[in-house]
């Protein structure tokens, strides 16, 4: 049990770190959009190595995930429409591509849009990796790879990243790169999304990009603050998540998208009288 | 050409026409006012509603689901207003907690009555949340055009007021239109569509039908009426060929197919309609000749 949970705590800080800037850029749906589209990836994959449980599988959702990204940063550029409408033309589209390849070329073959869409964090310890003589879940080894490596860019590129979300237009003035920057997170966000889905499902993933940043938006505006109180929020999150699953014994990666959101609204109702962020401002 | 004159496939194509001609129209506001993804939120959001109506009342019947599914995508559409409105939060973070809050309520109750033995017979959920792609009956083409036609209407009824709350919402308040009830009329139509769309395309597919024939209205036309016009024509000239596609091709369901249509009606108005790239790139090329 103490596996699932800190598989649970891995996948929430390096999503929900990512996510403090997916929300202050109003992206968040982004990762919605690419829950859906990994399918496509899989699908392809799977047509490839004609083998559900291949890595290949994972990269092909990957490569997609990206796709998915640059496409709907395409189509916003060009100007032809808003972002949230790309962003729906883009998923669904993408999404309907991998429908019909799975019902006329793979009907007999068990791949299921569920068990991407609900993932079950209790499997992820059974698969299993040896390091150094010491048996880890591989979920586990994985997501604190990609933890380590969004912390380092968030670090490397604080300034920058600060810059392009508060003021896109003096970060260009500057010389900053926002394009780059922007592409750059999107990349992390995309592989973070598709590694994190194969763990704990991807409604649970959206809710750990969004919900913790969010949570700490309500109370704070200082950046530094924001992400200290995400990823307090997160772990929060996960550990309260996790217990009432357990106790009750229902699929925890709902119950921790659901505490999620109820912590979400306790804030969000105790800070209507600005309380909250008075308090935090005098600690 | 046998299929176009079937009787099988004018019932399913009826359907489906109709459906996508009134969910273009109905569409359209939403993504004119910048919140196309709001019914891909509701629509997650019904989930723990149908199973919330099943451990109420203990039946699989459709009609109590769908008052189950409908009642939870108001509070949800609530919420996500109240959040939006009363703090910084913007709307797409909104919709990404209340999608995943809500889908993952649904996900711990429907683990719940699983591992229950005084449930029975869940295994009908499933179904109901991810869409059938059985052919559309008699019946369910009475259903759908049933619900266009009285969101139509309303829609119609209310047309003006719309059409000044699209474009100026505090100008509409000024005038003494009752912004909110506008505001929940559309959602009201718009959940309906969903739920009427829910056994044709699907609920995560039905997002397409409600964004991309307005998107491209909007490549084609400055008017609203004009909009609405291209929309509701795309979306039923796209809901008939999907829906020929997948009668003539074995394994292709007619939701998907559908999506493909638009899909390719959206790039080609990207690429050739007034607003489109390639007429664009030749308005930029003279006037840089002429200066």
């Amino acid at each position: 049990m103490i596996e699932v949970f800190l598989v649970l705590l891995v996948t929430a800080l390096s999503a929900s770190l990512l996510g403090v800037f997916l929300v202050l850029n109003k992206q968040v749906m982004t990762t919605d959009a690419l829950s859906h589209t990994i399918l496509l990836g899989i699908v392809l994959a799977f047509f490839i190595t004609d083998e559900l449980r291949s890595p290949l599988l994972i990269i092909g959702a990957a490569a997609v995930g990206l796709i998915t990204v640059y496409l709907i940063e395409f189509v916003t550029r060009s100007g032809l429409m808003k972002h949230d409408a790309a962003t729906g033309i883009v998923f669904t589209g993408l999404f309907a591509a991998a429908v019909i390849l799975v019902s006329r070329y793979a009907d007999d073959v068990h791949l299921d849009i569920d068990v991407v869409l609900m993932g079950q964090v209790l499997f992820a310890p059974l698969n299993r990796i040896d390091i150094f003589g010491i048996s880890l879940p591989y979920a586990l080894v994985q997501l604190t790879i990609l933890l380590m490596i969004n912390t380092l860019f968030v670090l490397l590129f604080y300034k920058d990243l600060k810059v392009s979300s508060f003021d896109p237009v003096y970060a260009a003035a500057a010389g900053i790169s926002t394009v780059l920057i922007h592409y750059s997170l999107m990349t992390l966000v995309s592989i973070t999304a598709v590694t994190a889905f194969d763990a704990v499902g991807s409604i649970l993933v959206i809710s750990f990009f969004a919900a913790p940043a969010a949570t700490a938006y309500l109370v704070t505006k200082r950046l530094s603050h924001m992400i200290w109180l995400t990823l307090s929020t997160a772990a929060f999150n996960s550990l309260a998540g996790c217990a009432l699953g357990y106790f009750t014994d229902t699929s925890i990666a709902g119950s921790v998208a659901f505490i999620s959101l109820l912590t979400f609204f306790i804030v969000f109702i105790f800070n209507s009288t600005r309380l909250l962020s008075k308090v935090y401002k005098k600690a | 050409m046998d299929i176009l004159t079937s009787y099988s496939f004018l019932v399913v194509a009826l359907g489906t026409v109709i459906l996508a001609a009134a969910a273009g129209i109905i569409g359209s506001v939403s993504v004119l006012k910048g919140q196309s993804l709001i019914g891909d939120a509701v629509g997650h959001a019904t989930f723990p509603g149908v199973v919330l109506a099943f451990m109420l009342t203990g039946v699989m019947e459709t009609s109590i689901l769908i008052i189950g599914a409908v009642s939870l995508g108001i509070i949800a559409f609530l919420l996500i207003n109240m959040m939006t409105e009363r703090s910084k939060i913007s709307l797409d973070s909104a919709l990404a907690i209340v999608l995943s809050g809500f889908f993952g309520l649904g996900m711990a109750l429907k683990s719940y009555i699983q591992g229950n033995p005084n449930f029975n017979g869940t295994q009908g959920i499933d179904d109901f949340i991810f869409g059938q792609a059985a052919y559309i009956l008699k019946s369910d083409v009475y259903l759908i055009s049933l619900i266009s036609v009285i969101s139509l209407i309303l829609f119609l009824i209310f047309y003006q007021q719309i059409k000044i709350y699209v474009f100026d919402p505090v100008y509409a308040r000024t005038i003494g239109i009752n912004v909110k009830l506008i505001n929940v009329l559309i959602l009201i139509m718009t959940i309906l569509l969903i739920a009427a769309g829910l056994k044709s395309v699907g609920a995560v597919l039905i997002v397409n039908i409600l964004i991309a024939p307005a998107v491209i209205g909007m490549l084609w036309s400055n008017k609203f009426s004009s909009v609405l016009a291209v929309a509701a024509c795309a979306g039923a000239l796209s809901a008939f060929s999907g829906t020929y596609i997948s009668t003539a091709l074995t394994g292709i369901a007619t939701g998907p197919a559908i999506i493909l249509s638009l899909s390719i009606c959206v790039i080609i108005s990207m690429l050739a309609a007034p607003k489109g790239i390639v007429l664009k790139k030749y308005r930029m090329k003279k006037l840089g000749e002429s200066l």
